[in-house]
């Protein structure tokens, strides 16, 4: 089991010893998605802070599923919110904070790690890689996306599709490994 | 749909699912997915390896700004967990409110001191200053639950555990106590029409209105019904004047029993 859902059911019961544990254990994962998105240290560690408040204030907003999945997506919204109020780019839309359902399940998420995601994504052709890369951490939409690359918009699109598809499984294949 | 078309909207949903959807494309991708199996397969699939990118971005945090950070935030922790007493949220969650709460505190001091200020054009600024942060908060405050209401649509609308009803154009789709309708094709309406929802309480044969609706230009529609699910037996569709109707005035477009 994840480790990030035993210690946010304690969170739930106002632990601070358990949240002291969840903020070791996963604030570079959170200050890392807000380096890579807002590209300064400082508003990366604002952020950090924002989330693990979220964390402790609202405990209840995680339903279930991956902690890592749910916590990277509040921490990509709140990085969002930023880029928005910085300029007025085209809005993508990150999905609600689901339990995950699909095939990549919660053990096998819980036995991913950077060195399995970096690999698995390094092994995309550079063309399904990029696209990726830019959505996930640039927030920008797939129109921002083609116009950045000058590609055709259908082509980013069957590209993240695509790359998304080999992504899931090469990570699904390493963890069974 | 061609195979054309639903191999479109399939790239479409692993856009959603890497959050790279743009905002006006998102209740017609999140209608096809709520009506689609095959589609509620890939998001799934697709969204799990998009959420998994998050392992790329862990990056080491330099000791002092570790330190630095894991101090403040402890401390705000602490000193909340020693008041809470089953009383929470003590602390703003969101830095922008945070900011506007702020500020309002701040606003509000000055305005307290600049009182004894004979200088009206500075309280005239200060009291202007106060209502632009007092309408900042409302705002803030109005975006932050539309977005958790919006949230949970989405929630409900993909989630493997709500039922789903065919109709005519999209689905019903029930979840717990929250029933939606999502439509991917439905027909333009005359103008001065509207689309109008009515519930019908278990074992009561009376429709009571709803709310109106109008599909957008693709014939898209999510709407959720302010109703309880629980208590509901049926939902229904008409076709009704701007403004709804009391009664239904036309045949309905579907009546669909929710079970």
């Amino acid at each position: 089991m994840d480790p990030g859902i035993r210690l946010m059911e304690r969170v739930r019961t106002r632990d601070v010893d358990a949240f002291e544990q969840l903020y070791d254990g996963y604030h570079r994962l959170v200050f890392g998605i807000g380096l890579r998105m807002l590209r300064d240290p400082g508003m990366a560690e604002d952020l950090t802070q924002a989330v693990f408040l979220k964390v402790w204030t609202a405990p209840e907003a995680f339903r279930g599923g991956s902690f890592v999945a749910w916590l990277s997506r509040v921490a990509r919204n709140r990085a969002l919110d930023v880029l928005r109020a910085r300029s007025s780019r085209g809005e993508a839309e990150i999905p609600p904070e689901l339990p995950l359902e699909g095939a990549l399940d919660d053990d096998v998420f819980s036995r991913l790690d950077a060195e399995r995601v970096r690999d698995a994504l390094a092994a995309l052709p550079p063309e399904q890689r990029m696209p990726i890369e830019l959505g996930f951490f640039g927030g920008i939409t797939h129109e921002e996306i083609a116009r950045r690359t000058d590609t055709p918009l259908g082509t980013v699109k069957t590209r993240i599709r695509g790359g998304l598809r080999k992504l899931r499984d090469r990570l699904g294949e390493r963890v069974s490994r | 749909m061609s195979e054309s078309d639903r191999e479109a909207m399939l790239e479409n949903v692993a856009l959603y699912a890497l959050g790279v959807l743009p905002q006006e494309d998102v209740a017609l991708v999140t209608a096809f997915i709520a009506n689609d199996v095959q589609a509620r397969r890939e998001y799934a699939d697709l969204r799990a390896a998009a959420d998994s990118l998050a392992f790329v971005a862990s990056e080491p945090v330099d000791s002092a700004r570790s330190a630095r950070l894991k101090e403040r935030l402890m401390a705000r922790v602490r000193e909340d967990a020693a008041h809470a007493d089953g009383v929470r949220p003590r602390i703003g969650s969101n830095p922008a409110v945070l900011w506007a709460v702020g500020l309002a505190a701040a606003a509000s001091l000055a305005f307290g001191i600049v009182s004894v200020i004979q200088d009206v054009g500075l309280r005239s600024d200060l009291a202007a200053t106060q209502r632009r942060v007092s309408t900042l908060q409302s705002q803030l405050a109005t975006t932050e639950r539309v977005g958790a209401q919006d949230r949970q649509t989405l929630t409900d609308l993909l989630a493997s555990d709500a039922r789903r009803f065919d109709v005519a154009g999209g689905s019903v789709v029930v979840r717990g106590g929250h029933v939606y309708f999502t439509f991917s094709k439905l027909p333009p309406l005359p103008r001065g029409r509207v689309y109008q929802a009515w519930t019908f309480p278990k074992g009561s044969t009376v429709p009571a209105p709803s709310v109106t609706f109008t599909p957008n230009a693709n014939g898209v529609a999510v709407v959720a019904l302010p109703a309880d699910a629980t208590k509901l037996g049926a939902v229904a569709v008409t076709v009704e004047p701007d403004g709804g109707s009391k009664t239904p005035t036309t045949k309905p477009t579907f009546v669909r029993p929710l079970t």
